[in-house]
């Protein structure tokens, strides 16, 4: 309950942000951007943090939700909301045919990492074969100017709220399913699988679990990202965003509630002000700072920023008193 | 007179994918050693044979107006390379657990990658052609010299390395880490220095695999994606990093790839190579010739 004052702030802060940036729709289409990405995070907390299983297909899920609902809005005219739980489910549906052999057969550790990364480079080639739905030019979605039936808007504040609400869902249930039983049989199979499934958990139907659900909200960021930018192409299976989810979930700490969600928005607005102010010098720049910091914590701090956040607020609530 | 027909693309496409067989094993024994004897997962294998690939186009272009060259400079700075990543990260991360050697890797890999982009961008770059450009025809069946040169010195380089493994002290010791660290450093082997040369021998492959590559092909920040899957690949199906094993299985993906973009799409070899990986580990974790 010591943590309702800093939650109320945080949720006025971010209810009113697009008022204080002035509506200025660049700036809104930044700040929406981080909090997708952040959404990512949060979601991979599941398979990732509490399940231990370093999970390299956020691209493949991303893009899987960009394509679906973008063609759905494209071709078939369905309204993007309905393209969003369609993704989400067909996500789910691909995350349970490969997740369930590989848990089936046992693939740990590096295996699974390489197995998942290599998901995301297949769907991208398949999708850039079948010209039917993508191929290798970029599909436009019909510009509005405001339709929130259809889930398209030139407005990007709609994007905002939009991801909010979904940042706002992933992380209650997030917190939800690590306060409940499944975290707990979840944090049991990333410290040790084996005695996890000794003492009866049963490792396949958890990992699995998280596995799907975090499809499911990976593929809704992408439906939600290729509306706001308005096409789709097979490059949005984009193995940047499985390695900069990794990096961020890890920066921020394992498994720790806080940290990652606190460390991407951190990070990537860092990352979005070095892409402005060095990206039109030097490309890529900004990203080369990426993988030094992921570096320098693993080697010197490998629980990451989470800690340091339990031990700052412990601290104000000490003030507090 | 229909089977002679087919016959001759098939037989072209084997040898195609023979060629390709023999530069990816080369380019995945760098793996396959770090792996199997240091234990380390290295995810940025592939980024690193996409910066000897860079270096290849940088020498090749400024020195030796030929790619044939650049492994003279490519392997010593590798090695130097290295020594370099084992005492700022790998050092650290030998007795870590998985995850975090994963985590580290994945750090240089952005890191590299990155600096690619930073320094040569994202269109392709290409050395000068070498003076090997030409090919010979037998019958119907073209062999482009370029690759069969690559080819035979890969398989030379392999041949060595395996000699090296077999008859030196330090390769003994090396098989010997493999099989049971622990051991090894109670018979009075000093286990650093052995991970730091694992480490430079290592990339030193990568150096000479980068050059051997680049003859024939141009890279892209992205190329180190594409050889870390495929190495990974190979060392999955091998199972234990025997320079044999490598070889057997670097040429089963060598010919899968040439089929794929032979006989299907160029664009579909990726889809092929990589379903193959994810079978592989589904259906033969332990690889051909087994792993722990």
């Amino acid at each position: 309950m010591k943590a309702k004052l800093p939650i109320a702030i945080l949720s006025a802060l971010l209810l009113f942000l697009p008022l204080m940036l002035g509506l200025n729709d660049y700036y809104v289409f930044l700040t929406t951007l981080i909090l997708l990405y952040t959404s990512i995070v949060v979601a991979w907390q599941l398979i990732g943090g509490f399940g231990g299983q370093l999970d390299l297909g956020a691209g493949a899920y991303h893009g899987l939700g960009a394509i679906i609902t973008g063609y759905f809005m494209v071709y078939h005219g369905l309204s993007g909301w309905v393209g969003l739980v369609l993704s989400g489910l067909a996500a789910a549906g691909v995350a349970f045919i490969i997740g369930y052999p590989s848990f089936r057969f046992g693939l740990r550790e590096v295996w699974y990492a390489l197995s998942s990364l290599a998901l995301v480079l297949i769907l991208q080639k398949i999708f850039l074969l079948w010209t039917d739905v993508a191929g290798p030019l970029e599909r436009y979605i019909p510009y509005m100017e405001f339709d929130p039936l259809f889930m398209k808007s030139g407005y990007k504040v709609f994007y905002y709220y939009i991801t909010l609400a979904l940042l706002t869902t992933t992380f209650i249930m997030v917190f939800r399913i690590k306060k409940g039983k499944t975290g707990l049989y979840l944090m049991s199979i990333r410290e040790n699988e084996d005695a996890a499934e000794m003492l009866g958990v049963n490792v396949r139907k958890y990992k699995l679990l998280a596995l799907m659900l975090y499809s499911f909200i990976t593929a809704i960021t992408g439906g939600i990202y290729t509306s706001m930018v308005g096409f789709y192409h097979p490059t949005l299976f984009d193995s940047w965003i499985s390695i900069q989810t990794v990096t961020l979930a890890i920066a921020g700490g394992l498994g720790h509630f806080w940290g990652p969600p606190i460390t991407s928005v951190i990070l990537l607005s860092v990352q979005e002000y070095l892409r402005i102010t060095l990206g039109a010098v030097i490309i890529g720049l900004h990203q080369v700072i990426f993988g030094i910091i992921l570096i320098i914590i693993i080697l010197f701090k490998p629980d990451g920023v989470g800690p340091l956040i339990d031990s700052l607020t412990t601290r104000l609530v000490k003030l507090q008193r | 007179m229909v089977g002679a027909d087919l016959s001759v693309p098939i037989v072209q496409t084997i040898v195609f994918g023979l060629m390709l067989g023999g530069v990816y094993a080369l380019a995945a024994m760098g793996l396959a050693l770090l792996f199997g004897v240091a234990n380390l997962v290295n995810f940025a294998h592939g980024e690193y044979i996409m910066l000897a690939m860079y270096i290849t186009y940088l020498v090749s272009i400024s020195f030796f107006q030929d790619p044939v060259l650049s492994p003279i400079a490519t392997i010593p700075a590798f090695f130097g390379i290295g020594v370099l990543t084992y005492f700022g990260v790998f050092k650290r991360l030998i007795k870590a657990p998985p995850l975090s050697q994963i985590a580290a890797t994945v750090g240089i890999l952005v890191l590299l990658r990155n600096l690619a982009l930073a320094i040569w961008a994202a269109e392709p770059k290409a050395p000068p052609t070498t003076v090997f450009a030409s090919s010979i025809n037998i019958g119907p069946i073209i062999i482009p010299m370029d690759k069969l040169l690559a080819t035979c010195v890969s398989v030379a380089a392999l041949a060595a390395l395996n000699q090296f493994l077999e008859r030196s002290r330090l390769g003994i010791a090396m098989r010997a880490a493999a099989d049971d660290v622990e051991a090894v450093s109670l018979m009075g082997v000093d286990v650093g220095r052995l991970f730091l040369l694992t480490t430079g021998i290592s990339m030193a492959l990568v150096g000479l695999s980068g050059s051997l590559i680049m003859t024939y092909q141009a890279v892209t920040p992205t190329s180190g994606l594409l050889f870390g899957l495929l190495t990974w690949a190979i060392v999955a199906l091998a199972g234990l990093g025997t320079v044999k094993g490598i070889l057997i299985s670097s040429t089963i993906f060598g010919l899968a790839d040439s089929f794929a973009s032979g006989l299907w799409d160029a664009r579909g070899r990726e889809i092929v190579l990589y379903g193959l990986f994810i079978l592989i580990l589904w259906l033969k974790p332990k690889g051909l010739f087994g792993r722990r």
